[in-house]
């Protein structure tokens, strides 16, 4: 068994909150792009 | 970090001790409605997977019925238009991706090693939308307007027809997008970031695998169909012509942006069967899979070439020829990848020595009948010929094919494989062989026979027709009807397993089963894998993957 530390534990949850975020906003920058490219061409 | 070295029947000892600090929420809600834990949510979605299963089977029992001899029996067609629109989305955006986000939920955990998925919060969320989405989209029917009817491709100018209930059906998928786009991160975060200490990414299983490039497919198309289907809302209530060709709209426009979203689609319900008919071979063939590595490459090039070939839905529709040939080699070369997964899992099972227990069972005939889907896709990729069988039943037999032998196979396959594994109970062997024999019958008889319906002219969609097709359709409708009863067995056996089964299951479960959720007792501990387990040899199955 492999025991993490505190420190380790809170820094993959801060990783993982990071990996989160940036896919969010991933998803939120395709929606938005792609209704604004819809009423631009429009 | 300290590291104590420990093997395999340590690791269930430790486990086993994780159990009497188990720590589950007492009370039907805080266990339920508030949980936070991976299992409890895997169960949720694999729960209500199934009873929306049985409601788009319900609906396929309708259409089938129908259809049972010419003529206009039991139902009004635009009743009929509904039955089909309803069922595909229930079952597509209902029963087969949630379904694979429990077992995502159940069994990535678990496979890398992690105490649980990386958002847990969030995860309650993701699950939760999820009935009030269909709870929105099945009120449709009870409305005025009645529910949706253009199909589930929600084509303009035929979905802008339909009457107030359109706006509940778009925010429906609204929320189905949003819970599917919040599961995919919860999934991505988990495996870049929660994976146990030496577990490297060509050391994972390759259902985790499937699922990684499954989640990265799910939020690259997600927002697409938000995006169209709130283009369709605005040009329905507020006098946009975004698709209304009326006002200088595109509605082709409509159908480049739908099939961009609709066939790396197929492959999100799809490509996590690959990786449950990957984990389940080797073990029943005991041998390790065939080509690993060729596997994941496989994987990725599939859902590479799922974003580059989405005109071949709609050649019908008129395109330069140049873009016809374009889209016809491209989706030709998806059988390049799918067959060298057919090769390895062939590969994998030669010269084993397999046993035939109902998972193994369920994953060959995945193996068998999705080749016959993929094999007729290939003939409708051609387009010359996809000019003759466009619009017809060789569609809805060749798509047919891919998601219920395929797909629905495939998570029958894994939910009697794990099923033991999560219960800690054996289910009825016999039970569930008579489920697979009766199954992969019937599904023959109700699908085959729809590829010479197509061939012959019938199209799809259509609640009456010629008589000339009357008996291929009787004899499809009695394998719908023999298949939909059949489907009762499977609930019986899981209920069987879950709350009368008196045969403990061993913590590895199956003799070939290698991987680190076989290292656990059956069931696992409520809170799993609180120390990260060591990966090598022993307790992972690619662990020569290593570089």
């Amino acid at each position: 068994m492999q025991q993490l530390n505190r420190d380790e534990i809170a820094a993959r949850r801060s990783r993982a909150l990071k990996t989160a975020w940036l896919l969010a906003a991933v998803a939120i920058l395709i929606f938005v792009a792609f209704i604004l490219s819809g009423v631009l061409n429009s | 970090m300290s590291i104590e070295l420990t093997h395999g029947h340590e690791h269930e000892s430790h486990a086993a001790h994780d159990d009497h600090h188990d720590h589950k929420p007492t009370g039907f809600l805080n266990r339920w409605l508030f949980t936070t834990n991976h299992k409890d949510i895997g169960t949720l979605y694999l729960v209500f997977a199934l009873l929306m299963f049985f409601t788009g089977g319900a609906m396929a029992m309708v259409i089938r019925a129908e259809l049972f001899m010419p003529g206009l029996q039991l139902v009004e067609p635009d009743f009929f238009n509904q039955m089909t629109t309803m069922h595909a989305l229930i079952m597509v955006f209902g029963a087969v991706m949630p379904a694979w986000v429990g077992f995502a939920n159940w069994q990535i955990p678990l496979m890398i090693g992690a105490p649980d998925m990386a958002l847990p919060r969030m995860n309650n969320w993701s699950f939760w939308i999820l009935p009030f989405a269909f709870t929105m989209l099945l009120s449709t029917l009870f409305m005025d307007s009645g529910g949706p009817a253009a199909g589930w491709t929600l084509y303009p100018p035929l979905s802008l027809q339909g009457g107030q209930s359109f706006a509940f059906v778009v925010f429906a998928v609204h929320m189905m997008g949003i819970s599917s786009i919040m599961g995919s991160i919860n999934v991505i975060a988990t495996i870049m970031n929660m994976r146990a200490p030496g577990m490297t990414l060509l050391k994972m299983p390759l259902f985790v695998w499937t699922w990684l490039i499954t989640a990265f497919l799910l939020i690259a198309v997600m927002p697409v169909l938000a995006g169209a289907v709130t283009m369709l809302l605005t040009d329905h209530f507020f006098g946009t012509s975004f698709f209304n060709a009326a006002g200088g709209g595109d509605p082709v426009m409509f159908q480049h942006i739908f099939w961009f979203f609709g066939h790396p689609e197929v492959y999100i319900m799809i490509l996590p069967a690959f990786g449950v008919v990957s984990e389940i071979i080797p073990t029943f063939a005991r041998k390790p899979l065939f080509g690993y590595t060729a596997m994941v490459y496989a994987t990725a090039s599939i859902a590479f070439l799922s974003f580059i070939v989405w005109a071949h839905h709609m050649f019908t529709v008129g395109m330069p020829l140049t873009g016809e040939l374009y889209f016809m080699y491209a989706t030709m070369l998806i059988a390049v990848p799918t067959g060298v997964k057919v090769f390895n899992w062939v590969s994998t099972m030669w010269q084993g020595s397999m046993t035939f227990e109902t998972p193994m069972l369920f994953a060959i005939g995945f193996v068998v009948l999705f080749t016959i889907g993929g094999l007729s896709g290939l003939m409708l990729a051609i387009t010359a010929a996809d000019l003759q069988y466009h619009d017809t039943y060789f569609v809805v037999a060749h798509f047919h094919y891919v998601l219920v032998p395929g797909s629905v196979f495939a998570l029958m396959a894994g939910a009697y494989y794990w099923l033991p594994k999560w219960t800690g109970h054996m289910y009825s062997e016999k039970w569930g062989k008579i489920h697979f024999w009766i199954s992969a019958i019937s599904v023959n008889i109700l699908f085959f026979p729809q590829h010479y319906l197509g061939l012959a002219g019938m199209p799809r969609r259509i609640p009456d027709y010629s008589t000339q097709f009357a008996d291929f359709n009787m004899i499809s409708s009695i394998g719908g009807f023999i298949f939909g009863a059949s489907q009762l067995i499977f609930v019986g056996v899981i209920v069987h397993c879950v709350y009368k089964s008196r045969q403990a299951a061993s913590g590895r479960v199956w003799e070939g089963a290698k991987g680190l959720e076989w290292i656990l007792p059956s069931p696992p501990p409520y809170h799993s894998f609180n120390t990260p387990p060591v990966i090598d040899a022993t307790t992972v199955a690619h662990a020569e993957q290593a570089h």
